[in-house]
Parts: structure tokens; C-alpha cells; sequence
């Protein structure tokens, strides 16, 4: 108490100092286009803050968890200023270390703050009436496509509604291309189409309130099922992250689905492949789907370990919480802002060059008002390895179908959790 | 005679004191805590909870299978190896046999985070070299990181090709120390090369051989740094996790402290009985 009390204080007699008093250092975890990304917003903040050095590290997405929690529970040595967390994890922080990060209150985030940024984004982020973090971006999904490959084949992306005309507008165009595939899925370590086509159903790994698991409710049933039909129709080859990027480059892969912030990782890995990409919405299982998904989206907390917390705020203001910092992001990495203002900026609406003059953000943004929230509560990562080791086995044959496997996830997830499956 | 005693204490108490810190008590702690149910704050006391699921958990069942599979097969194809490199090496034969130990000693050298790297390239499913050269024999390509079995079967011979030379070298060294008259004898017997690998190298090879099992034992119970780097956190869905993964991962990555101590004195349990059973098949015979 006496520490809120402090921190509280501390906040007034600064509150009402000038910003321009703030100077040190501070430095970020973050990672590929996120770090990026960063980077490109500090000059724009020095401009406010000439006196505010700050420093990103990129340590790829894995290492920042992993080192983060690491220090976390080390009390807090280590850490950095600010860390990303990924929303999805985000609730294991909290839960698990509650005086790791600082309640963004006590540095003057004010409810005004908070209502700038939509509800589905705070969720993961606020617990009673704290604020562990400020939303960043999110990840509405989409299909990233190669024109020349698809012109080649005939195919008309417009007439791709279903995951169904996917699949055979996926053997037209391999049949075309030799050496091509439809697209790419990290089989290896990761279930994103599985997670994007459940989101984009409605249907999540949790109940929204985070206290049942709904996992094998049939809209996920569904899903599953056709993640194994497009991969047993061979449209799918596996690639990891660094993997895909390569297929991108080498011109050996047609579509990649995933969330908004791929526009900048094709953008500036595949730079050399300008004006031959293109976007589309997500196919749905059926013709009247909504086609609209979320796939990650990150947030950026604060350490209670931090020498800088002051310094550390005014650069989360800066970043996230104007157009000026949002928009940097998105022009120069794709990274689509949560920041519900900086949607009507007029960047948004323009036709971009590398994607062959498409305004591309417009169609991927039209599609966030129909996002369903997907919670990933405290227990997500563990929900993630269960899922990942029944996708496998599934895709191997090893189930009679995706309802006895994820009726089998299910059973999995309550026994390392303790919550009861909803029936 | 007290005093001197306590004079030799006063001596050791650094140590001691670090010793106690860092290892006994963590020991006490990591026990206790393995009874908590750790999912939440605070932590409360129930022993049901983590030994209660290590008892149905599949992911521990998948992760122990996982280990004593490599166990089964990697050990003994590596020792196998290892003895044929070695019987080769020792060959009066051989040209430059200094620079083949070197070679075969190598892999130990190299940095493992370094070649395991080296292998995800080698292996990548379009652009691996392995690949390239099993299509170019008109083979298949394999999807070596999204299977179970070529997954797991990469996890063994990553393992194998940095362990195999390690292993013959010492083996080697055992080897030349059988006295060179008994083969001599063998040979005026006109007992055949074969035979007298079976009848006098072996043998007199056993507790060098023993050795290299323990080593290789406690090596595969550990195994950690080539299911974590080459198949990606033991994918694919936990087809390559191991016993050491399994821990890390419910520790740190879930932070399910409980259940990580749990997991761990399971395997420090096992380490023991397979300890045991070793010391007792390879006993002298009286």
C-alpha cells in the first residue's frame, strides 16, 4: 500500500512537471517487423524528447517471452524499460507476477486514454482496475497473394469466397506453376490456420470469460476438419517462419494467410518482388462467412523494474497513442494500429505501390468491426502445446476425425488447468 | 582431535555455504513446491494437484516414451558406430590416422547452437541439401520437421554424428591399451580376425564400452539443446519433446512451478533406477 502510495505521489509531482524535463535511457524487447518498427517511430520521438535515448533489441518472438518471464521471476533483474507482449500471452504474465510491470495509471494513463483503443484489445491487458499495458496492434487476417502465379493459372482471386474454392483454385494454380506451392502452414511449430479459421467462426480455445474451454465446440470441429482437407489435397506445404519468408523471396509459394502485420514482412523481406503481390480476404467455410479474423497483435507493458518508468511512458504515448506513432509503423512495417483514430488517417486509403497501386490496408481494415474477441486467459500457452501435439497427430491419421481429436484437446486442456470443458 | 576437526570445518565453510545455498536448498524447496498447486496466486498446498496429473498426463507419458525411444535406439546405433570408427581407426593400415581422430573428434568441438543451425538448413523441406540429394536418387522428399518419425529420426542422427567420433575416440583409447601378445598368440592359434574381435577385443573392452553407456545414458536423460534448437521446441506438436523439454516448457514457459518440480523428480528417479539396474547387469561377477 505504502508503494501505490508512493508510486501515486510520485506520478502527481510529476504529472505536473514539463515533458520536455524527461531524459535517459530506455530500452525495448521486441521483435522482427514489431522491433523494426519501433525503431522507426524513435526519431519522431526525439524530436519531442531529444534528451530520451532509446534502444530496441530485436530478440525474435520466442527469446522476448522467454527472457521476460525469465526475469519476472528473477524479481525483476534484467529486464528492460518496456517489453511486448503478445495479447494472447499476456494474461500469464499478470497472473502469475502482478508487481512485475507497472500499472500504467500511476504514470498518467487516464480512462480517457484507455476509451482511445477498442474493448477486444484491453481485455487481456486490464485486470480490475489496473492497467498492465497499452494496446499496440492487431492482426486482422488476410491473404497475401502472388498476381503473376494466379493470372498464370486463371484464377480470379475475387472468386475465392470458401476455403473450398481455395483449395481448388490452390491445385489450378500448382498445376500451372511447377515447383509452386498454394501456400504455406508451420506444421511444425505453430496452428495458425487452425486458430484463424476457428476466430473466423467465432469459435475459440476459451469462453470469452476465460472459464470453460470450448475447444471442441463443432465450429473448431469444422475448422480442424479443413485444415486437414486443404493439406490432404496437397496445397499446403509446411514452413516455418524463417521458412516462409524464404518461399517468398524464392518465388515458391502463392498465398500466405496470416494477420495484418504480414503486409510489412513481405513488404521489406521480399522487396524485390514489387507490384507482383496482392491481397484478399480470408476465405470462409461457407459463401455467406464473415471473412474477417484476428491472428496475434501485441501490447507494450512497462517493468516495475525499470529506472525510466517516466521516460518509458512518454514514449508509449508517443508510439502507440498518437496517429503521428501508429502511422509510422503502418507505412513503414504494416503494422495495423489498435489506435481507433489513427484507422481514419488518410494513409489507410491509399493505393500503395508494392502491392501493384491495391489500396490494401482498406480492404484489411474493413474487415475489423467484424472481429469476434478471442481470449487467450492465463492458460494460453499451455492450451497451445496440447492443441499443436492433437493437430499433429490429427494430421497424421491418428484420430477418426477432428471431433474424437479435440474432444481429446479438450480433455487435455481441463486436466493441466483444472477448467471444466463446456458441453 | 575436536579441534582439529573444527579447524577443517572452519575451512570448508565457504563451501559449505554455497553448497547449502545453491544446491541443498533448492533441492528442499523445488520438493516442496512440487506438492503446490501453482497455478494461480497464491500458491496453495495440495499434493494432488501436479502428482495427481503427472500420473494421466499424455504429455508426460509422450515425453518419457520420447526419451527412453532414443535411448533404445540412438545409444546403442551410436555405440555401434562408434566401435566399428574405432576398429578402424586402429588399423595399422590406416594413412593419417592423426588427422581422421581430429575429423572424427570435431563435431564435439563445434558450438552446438552453431550446428544445429547447419542441420535446419540441411534439412529444410525445399531448400535442404539432404533433400536435394534424395530427390537426385529419384527418392521422395521428406517433410523432416513436420513428422513425428523423420522428426524424432533427425533428433538421432544429429545427436549421433556429434557424439559417435567422441565415443570411438575413447574407445580407441581402450583398445590400444590391450596388450598387443594376446592378439599375437591368437593369431599363431590361426583364430581368424573376426573371432578374435568377438573373443578378445570385446571383452576386454567391456568396462570402456560400460563407461561409454553411462556417459551416453545420462547424456539422452538430459537431452535438451537438439529437440529445442533443430525441431523447434520439440515439435512437431511435442513429437520430439523430451523429459528436460517437457520441464522447461511447464517451468517457464507455462510457469506451472509445481508441476516442472514434480516432472523433475520424476526424472531424477528414473536417473536413479536406471543407474541401478546398469550397476547391477554389469557387475563384476564373483
Amino acid at each position: 500500500m505504502r508503494i501505490t502510495l508512493s508510486c501515486a505521489a510520485l506520478a502527481l509531482v510529476l504529472g505536473s512537471a514539463p515533458a520536455f524535463a524527461q531524459s535517459g535511457e530506455i530500452t525495448i524487447w521486441s521483435w522482427n517487423v514489431a522491433a523494426s518498427s519501433l525503431k522507426a517511430t524513435v526519431a519522431g520521438f526525439n524530436k519531442l524528447h531529444p534528451d530520451i535515448k532509446v534502444t530496441v533489441q530485436d530478440l525474435g518472438n520466442q527469446p522476448t517471452y522467454d527472457k521476460s518471464i525469465a526475469g519476472c521471476a528473477a524479481g525483476g533483474v534484467g529486464l528492460p524499460d518496456i517489453v511486448t507482449i503478445e495479447n494472447g500471452e499476456a494474461e500469464n504474465y499478470w497472473s502469475q507476477f502482478p508487481d512485475c510491470f507497472v500499472d500504467l495509471h500511476t504514470l498518467g494513463y487516464t480512462a480517457e486514454d484507455q476509451k482511445k483503443f477498442p474493448d477486444f484489445k484491453r481485455t487481456e491487458l486490464e485486470v480490475g482496475d489496473k492497467a498492465y499495458a497499452m494496446p499496440w496492434d492487431s492482426g486482422p487476417v488476410a491473404a497475401f497473394y502472388r498476381r503473376d502465379f494466379y493470372e498464370k493459372a486463371g484464377v480470379d482471386p475475387a472468386s475465392i469466397k470458401t476455403w473450398d474454392d481455395f483449395i481448388a483454385a490452390g491445385k489450378k494454380i500448382q498445376a500451372a506453376n511447377p515447383g509452386v506451392s498454394m501456400t504455406n502452414a508451420d506444421f511444425n511449430g505453430d496452428t495458425e490456420f487452425f486458430r484463424m479459421i476457428s476466430n473466423e467462426q467465432g469459435c475459440a480455445y476459451f469462453a470469452e470469460d476465460g472459464q470453460s474451454i470450448t475447444v471442441s465446440e463443432p465450429k473448431c470441429v469444422d475448422a480442424l476438419t479443413k485444415v486437414k482437407e486443404m493439406k490432404d489435397a496437397g496445397i499446403v506445404s509446411s514452413a516455418d517462419w524463417g521458412t516462409k519468408i524464404t518461399n517468398n523471396t524464392a518465388g515458391t509459394v502463392a498465398t500466405q494467410v496470416y494477420g495484418g502485420w504480414y503486409e510489412g514482412t513481405i513488404r521489406t523481406e521480399s522487396a524485390g518482388e514489387n507490384g507482383k503481390w496482392g491481397v484478399y480476404l480470408m476465405p470462409s467455410l461457407t459463401s455467406d462467412g464473415p471473412r474477417a479474423a484476428n491472428l496475434g497483435g501485441s501490447s507494450l507493458a512497462i517493468t516495475s523494474a525499470s529506472k525510466n518508468k517516466e521516460a518509458a511512458y512518454e514514449y508509449l504515448k508517443y508510439t502507440l497513442g498518437t496517429n503521428e506513432g501508429q502511422i509510422t509503423m503502418l507505412k513503414e512495417f504494416g503494422l495495423v494500429p489498435s489506435l481507433v483514430s489513427a484507422l481514419n488517417d488518410p494513409y489507410v486509403s491509399q493505393g500503395l505501390p508494392y502491392w501493384g497501386g491495391q489500396a490494401v490496408w482498406k480492404d484489411i481494415l474493413g474487415t475489423l468491426p467484424k472481429v469476434v474477441p478471442s481470449r487467450g486467459t492465463q492458460f494460453q500457452s499451455d492450451a497451445e502445446i496440447i492443441v499443436r501435439a492433437v493437430q499433429t497427430k490429427y494430421l497424421a491419421g491418428g484420430y477418426p476425425d477432428a471431433k474424437a481429436a479435440l474432444d481429446d484437446a479438450a480433455k487435455q486442456i481441463a486436466a493441466a488447468t483444472g477448467l471444466p470443458v463446456k458441453s | 582431535m575436536r579441534n582439529r576437526n573444527a579447524t577443517a570445518y572452519r575451512f570448508l565453510a565457504p563451501y559449505l555455504l554455497i553448497f547449502s545455498v545453491f544446491w541443498v536448498w533448492p533441492i528442499i524447496s523445488s520438493f516442496m513446491i512440487s506438492f503446490q498447486a501453482t497455478r494461480t496466486v497464491p500458491w496453495r498446498f495440495a499434493p494432488g494437484f501436479n502428482w495427481g496429473r503427472l500420473i494421466g498426463d499424455p504429455a508426460f507419458f509422450n515425453a518419457l516414451k520420447n526419451t527412453l525411444l532414443i535411448l533404445v535406439i540412438q545409444v546403442p546405433v551410436m555405440i555401434a558406430l562408434a566401435m566399428v570408427m574405432a576398429v578402424l581407426l586402429n588399423s595399422p593400415l590406416l594413412k593419417a590416422r592423426g588427422l581422421y581422430r581430429f575429423a572424427f573428434f570435431a563435431p564435439v568441438v563445434v558450438g552446438e547452437v552453431a550446428y544445429s543451425a547447419v542441420f535446419r538448413l540441411m534439412f529444410s523441406l525445399d531448400f535442404g541439401i539432404v533433400n536435394k540429394l534424395l530427390n537426385s536418387i529419384g527418392l521422395p522428399k521428406i517433410d523432416w520437421f513436420s513428422n513425428v518419425t523423420p522428426a524424432m529420426a533427425l533428433i538421432m542422427i544429429a545427436v549421433t554424428w556429434r557424439w559417435a567420433g567422441y565415443n570411438a575416440i575413447i574407445l580407441l583409447a581402450g583398445m590400444q591399451s590391450i596388450p598387443e601378445d594376446v592378439y599375437e598368440a591368437a593369431t599363431l592359434d590361426r583364430v581368424s580376425k573376426l573371432k578374435q574381435f568377438f573373443h578378445i577385443t570385446l571383452p576386454l573392452l567391456k568396462p570402456v564400452i560400460v563407461f561409454c553407456l553411462v556417459l551416453s545414458i545420462i547424456g539422452t536423460m538430459q537431452l535438451f539443446t537438439e529437440p529445442f534448437l533443430i525441431t523447434e521446441r520439440g515439435g512437431p506438436g511435442g513429437g520430439t519433446e523430451t523429459l528436460g523439454l517437457l520441464l522447461y516448457r511447464q517451468g517457464f514457459r507455462s510457469l506451472n512451478f509445481g508441476y516442472a518440480s514434480a516432472v523433475a523428480y520424476t526424472m531424477a528417479a528414473l536417473a536413479i533406477a536406471i543407474t541401478l539396474v546398469q550397476l547391477w547387469l554389469t557387475r563384476e561377477k564373483q
